[in-house]
């Protein structure tokens, strides 16, 4: 697949000097008793990429509902690009793209026509119109496929066009719901190369999943969402910080474990030894400098290893320790 | 308003890509329009025989001559074709028998006396098989008929037992006469507001597909909130009723343009059909067409998927085409009948009844005010039920 490229023809609103992209404060949508999102506040700055990590149903869905003014909050302010956005304001959707985590495209319509319907209602015309679509058509990888009907293309070519009617304007905010759910691993690889693509070419992006590997390799800063609240925030480092930083080595073998254990105690970067029968794990501040001088005092002390694995914290291991439950219940 | 004219016509050329709608639209209603005329075409169109009618009247009453002389009289008023013969008492029930006459009419001795004493004289009425609707037709007008000669004769009866002067005794008799029901034949006029069986056929199918034809505008909301197109529109720079106003403009214009094709065919294609002044047709088309219109909004608030919202609008449709006559004439009165009034199905062939007629658009005052009513009262139910909240 080609990747998708962004090609700013005039600098959005947001590229002016400290305005941010994306300032949401406070944001709190009820349905009924339940509250879906409480008490959430964001700012994405031009060129970054924001993710919004958290398990279905824990609100990612409704906040981008009320920053694409979908849905208006029952308290909090969002704006765009520095424009106050509602439900009402027609000026602050100028400046997102939304791609729906649905494939939002009218499979009648071919790849052509739907981004030409799309454009139009962006308020392109003429030869602007044309040119912009072509351009698109080009990013996406579908200049050959542009005049079949879309429900006729494979899911992967779905999903790009998807994607490229979010583009269509060159907004200073895409807003990504989900983009790799139900897509095979090839396709979402090329999916994920497409947002590297647009972030770098200086697209802020907002990013929503549930799948910790997506967020942890596209993302600048993460929100982990969970029952409608901001978790935590901040770059990953930053929030592996929060499980205090300690990776585990595993040592797997036979032998003289007692005395094993006993001798990798002793190590200054080893905080916690547990044994089991034919393994040791321990919890370490810094596995990839202790691994050596771990394995080096199990095997004088008399455990002959047969595997040695290493574990870093990641983002599943930050969601279960803020949340008590792994990313994916 | 350019992002609308962009949406209809982008939602017009998909729907026509999509053959349901044709089918929908035109082929099947035309398709059931034609069987349904081969099968029951002039089945309910009434014919009225001729028929013979046999009387027996005592000779020696000179008062008995009036039913003889009122039976001779009917087809002057009507156009019925009625054949009136003598006969005596005991040959009438032979004659009926034997259908050399399809009724007879006994009328018995002492008919003066029983109505010159005020009383309700009685006659006999011996229907054939073949008698048919003329036969009750004939009864019902003799009937009516001897009401107001008794009538009569009893005010007459009275002013004399209050010894009134006698030219007064006379236009009290007259006055009372006049008083009773007095038979009434009226054919074809635009307070009748009645189709005939190919007529009835080609509209209450049409009114009844109209119902499926509408949804493919308003009720696409609903297909595009589960495919996610809706949030994708919703989040275009322009207003989000605008996408409503979208969808209801292709709704309206789809059930034009298969009102306007279902009308035109039916009245090719069928010998008999003919709705009158085609602009108090297309009055009555722009006005059936905007009330079930509104009817989908209600149904498109109401439905979670598409598949509710297409199992609702297909018991929404058979009903109110059935109750509006789309497979047979359906007449009622009472609260029934008010209810029935109601569905714009019902006010949509009972227009073209009036217009068939001879009506035109200043006859459809009825009709148009109920058909403008259930358009406001949808609307306004639409707006009042609450909006769903997962526009993603």
């Amino acid at each position: 697949m080609t990747a998708i490229g962004h090609e700013r023809v005039e600098p959005g609103a947001a590229a002016r000097e400290g305005v941010p992209v994306l300032a949401a404060t406070g944001l709190v949508k009820r349905f009924g008793s339940l509250t879906a999102v409480d008490d959430v506040s964001l700012q994405i700055e031009p060129g970054e990429t924001y993710g919004l990590l958290g398990p279905n149903g824990a609100g990612k869905t409704t906040i981008i509902s009320m920053i694409a003014g979908l849905l208006g909050p029952d308290a909090g302010t969002i704006t765009v690009a520095g424009v106050p956005m509602s439900t009402a304001s027609v000026a602050a959707r100028r400046h997102i793209g939304l791609v729906p985590q649905d494939l939002a495209i009218y499979p009648e319509l071919s790849a052509k026509d739907n981004l030409t319907f799309f454009a139009r209602l962006q308020g392109m015309r003429g030869s602007a119109l044309g040119a912009r679509v072509t351009e698109v058509l080009e990013l996406i990888g579908l200049t050959d496929r542009a005049k079949g009907p879309s429900k006729k293309f494979s899911g992967g070519m779905k999903r790009r066009l998807n994607i490229g009617i979010g583009l269509l304007h060159q907004p200073d905010l895409l807003i990504l719901d989900e983009p790799t759910v139900g897509v095979d691993p090839q396709s979402r690889n090329q999916i994920l190369e497409s947002v590297e693509t647009l972030a770098t070419e200086g697209m802020a992006v907002l990013y929503t999943t549930h799948y910790m590997e997506e967020a942890e390799r596209l993302c600048d800063r993460i929100a982990i969402i969970d029952s409608g609240r901001v978790q935590a925030e901040g770059t990953r480092d930053e929030l592996i910080e929060l499980t205090g930083g300690v990776d585990t080595i595993i040592l797997r073998g036979s032998g003289e474990l007692a005395a094993a254990e006993s001798a990798v105690a002793g190590i200054a970067a080893v905080r916690h030894v547990h044994r089991e029968r034919g393994s040791l794990t321990l919890q370490v501040a810094g596995a990839p400098t202790a691994v050596a001088p771990v394995v080096g005092a199990a095997t004088q002390a008399g455990m002959r290893l047969s595997d040695v694995e290493i574990t870093r914290p990641d983002l599943e291991s930050v969601f279960l320790h803020l949340t008590g439950k792994a990313l994916r219940d | 308003m350019r992002n609308v004219l962009t949406m209809v016509l982008y939602d017009l050329r998909q729907k026509l890509k999509d053959g349901s709608v044709l089918a929908f639209a035109v082929l099947v209603p035309l398709a059931l329009m034609s069987v349904m005329n081969l099968v029951f075409g002039g089945a309910t169109n009434v014919e009225l025989k001729p028929i013979t009618v046999a009387v027996a009247v005592p000779a020696d009453d000179e008062l008995a001559a009036v039913v003889p002389q009122v039976l001779g009289s009917i087809p002057e008023v009507s156009g019925m074709r009625i054949t009136v013969t003598e006969a005596t008492p005991d040959e009438i029930p032979g004659r009926v028998e034997d259908g050399s006459a399809g009724m007879g009419v006994l009328v018995p001795e002492g008919f003066s006396t029983a109505l010159l004493g005020g009383e309700g004289p009685e006659v006999e009425v011996i229907l054939g098989d073949d008698a048919g609707i003329t036969g009750q037709v004939v009864t019902s007008i003799l009937g009516t008929t001897l009401a107001q000669v008794t009538a009569g004769a009893q005010a007459a009866d009275a002013a004399v037992a209050l010894e009134a002067p006698l030219d007064q005794v006379a236009s009290i008799a007259q006055a009372a006469a006049q008083e009773a029901p007095e038979p009434q034949w009226r054919e074809g006029e635009t307070a009748s507001e009645q189709l005939n069986a190919e007529e009835s056929v080609v509209a209450g199918q049409a009114g009844m597909f109209l119902l499926f034809t509408v949804g493919f505008g308003v009720l696409a909301l609903v297909t595009e909130r589960g495919q996610g197109t809706l949030a994708r529109l919703m989040s275009m720079p322009m207003p989000h009723w605008l996408i409503t106003v979208a969808k209801a403009l292709v709704s309206f214009t789809l059930g034009l343009a298969s009102m306007t094709v279902l009308l035109s065919a039916g009245t090719l294609m069928f010998g008999d059909v003919d709705f009158g002044s085609p602009i108090a047709v297309a009055v009555l088309v722009v006005l059936v067409v905007t009330a079930t219109t509104s009817l989908m909004f209600i149904i498109a608030k109401v439905a979670r998927t598409a598949e509710q919202a297409s199992i609702a609008q297909a018991i929404i449709a058979i009903a109110l085409g059935m109750s509006g006559g789309a497979f047979f004439p359906v007449t009622s009165t009472g609260l029934v009948g008010s209810l029935l009034a109601l569905n714009p199905v019902k006010s949509f062939t009972s227009g073209l009844g009036i217009t068939a007629g001879g009506g035109g658009v200043g006859d459809l005052g009825g009709v148009a005010l109920t058909m403008v009513g259930f358009t406001v009262v949808s609307l306004l139910i639409a707006w009042l039920l609450p909006s769903r909240k997962d526009a993603l």
